[in-house]
């Protein structure tokens, strides 16, 4: 795969097309752990998980942006991320972020399935709280 | 006198409302023009939806595991109690938008009572909820908020509602009820059945060559948890559809109006000069006739 030098991040939320750019590397949080992506990756189909998306230039700043769950596809040096949510960690605060987990962790969990919610709400929250700490 | 004066009176009164009509038609024409924007951006996550759902169902075909059974694409073999959700707007001056989305919603109540499904009615939009109200028909739920630019939020979280529903039984249907966006010069009011879902794949896909993907984790895995993403983009679809439909609506509601006040100010006019014009002839002949007496 000499040709695939260059790799372009897509995110797409069901919205908007939040980014369409060039970068030189990226990062992002599959259903499992995180995975990291360099030009040339073969193709792939994958699970998101919630969390932090870096991706790096080709200036070497990053961009990052939290995601909400979805789906990956890469194909042909094009990274298409698939997600219901993508903020900019700015816009998340650091308050309301903590409110969410509080809400989370105060939910009754009576059955099998609520009790996934559950886990995968106070997940979310504890991610959104730990981005917006790094602000 | 008197008649002309109230000829121009009338004539205030036309070009009033044909301000604010040709106002109100260049506003829709923006907001349809943002919602066009919205829902072509929103085109971009379906359809790469289904470009991974077609990627995914071959691969899934290839190892052998064809059927899906997530729960929201179970047909239940008998349909007892059902979800209709009418989408309609929270303003009027927009035609006959409305009337026919309610329209194909009454048959569609009708159609299930005479099946014997037990309808549970949600409306969206002020107009649907007080037509529903003046029928007497109880609502479920009533929902103000969407407006021209509905959230994948607030849609979300509906959408999640009526999965939860389903999966647990308490409704074995989603009918939704709106105008769908065919192009800008065609819009419908249809019945789409949203659960349980009845393909995954909306027609034919594109079929490009295939490709060896990675899977983590598996296929099915992956599937499953693609259908309740794909079933939350087609009823924020419905929601967008609605909302670029009913600004078309508007927007041709109000330029035919505007003509229409044109058409009308200008035989307000014309009967106006003519007026006019009889009492300047007979004020003249009225002169003349005294003049004439004189002599």
């Amino acid at each position: 795969m000499a040709t695939a030098q260059a790799l372009r991040l897509v995110v797409v939320t069901p919205e908007r097309t939040q980014l369409d750019e060039t970068v030189e590397s990226l990062r992002f949080p599959l259903y499992d752990g995180e995975i990291g992506i360099l030009p040339g990756r073969l193709p792939l189909i994958g699970r998101l998980g919630v969390g932090e998306l870096v991706a790096t230039l080709p200036g070497g700043q990053t961009t990052r942006l939290f995601i909400d769950g979805g789906f990956v596809q890469v194909n042909r040096g094009v990274v298409t991320l698939l997600t219901a949510r993508a903020l900019p960690p700015e816009s998340i605060s650091l308050e309301s972020a903590r409110q969410q987990l509080d809400v989370a962790l105060a939910k009754k969990a009576r059955s099998p399935v609520e009790l996934s919610m559950k886990d995968a709400e106070t997940q979310r929250a504890r991610k959104m709280v730990a981005i917006a700490r790094q602000n | 006198m008197a008649k002309a004066r109230a000829i121009v009176k009338r004539l205030k009164a036309v070009r009033n409302i044909r301000k604010i009509t040709r106002t109100m038609e260049l506003v829709a024409t923006a907001k349809f023009k943002k919602a066009m924007d919205r829902a072509s951006e929103a085109a971009a996550y379906t359809r790469k939806l289904a470009e991974i759902v077609a990627d995914l169902s071959s691969a899934a075909a290839r190892q052998g595991t064809t059927e899906l059974t997530h729960p929201l694409l179970q047909q239940r073999p008998q349909i007892r109690k059902s979800i209709l959700l009418v989408l309609n707007s929270n303003r009027g001056l927009c035609g006959g938008y409305n009337a026919s989305v309610l329209r194909t919603a009454q048959a569609t109540l009708a159609e299930n009572r005479a099946a014997g499904i037990a309808t549970s009615l949600e409306v969206s939009g002020k107009r649907g909820i007080n037509f529903f109200r003046f029928q007497k028909q109880d609502m479920t739920d009533r929902y103000t908020h969407f407006e021209d630019q509905p959230q994948f939020d607030e849609v979300d979280l509906l959408a999640t509602r009526y999965a939860e529903l389903f999966v647990r039984g308490e409704i074995d249907q989603l009918q939704v009820v709106y105008t769908k966006f065919i192009s800008a010069a065609r819009q419908v009011p249809v019945c789409e059945t949203l659960l349980p879902i009845a393909s995954l794949e909306p027609g034919a896909g594109s079929t490009s060559p295939a490709v060896e993907y990675e899977y983590l984790p598996s296929p099915a895995e992956i599937l499953e948890e693609l259908v309740p993403a794909s079933f939350k983009a087609r009823l924020f679809k419905c929601f967008l559809d609605a909302a670029v439909s009913e600004q078309i609506a508007r927007r041709v509601a109000m330029k035919s109006a505007t003509e229409n006040a044109d058409e009308m100010i200008r035989s307000l006019r014309m009967t106006y000069n003519r007026a006019r014009q009889s009492q300047i002839t007979s004020e003249l002949s009225e002169i003349i006739g005294g003049a004439a007496a004189l002599e």
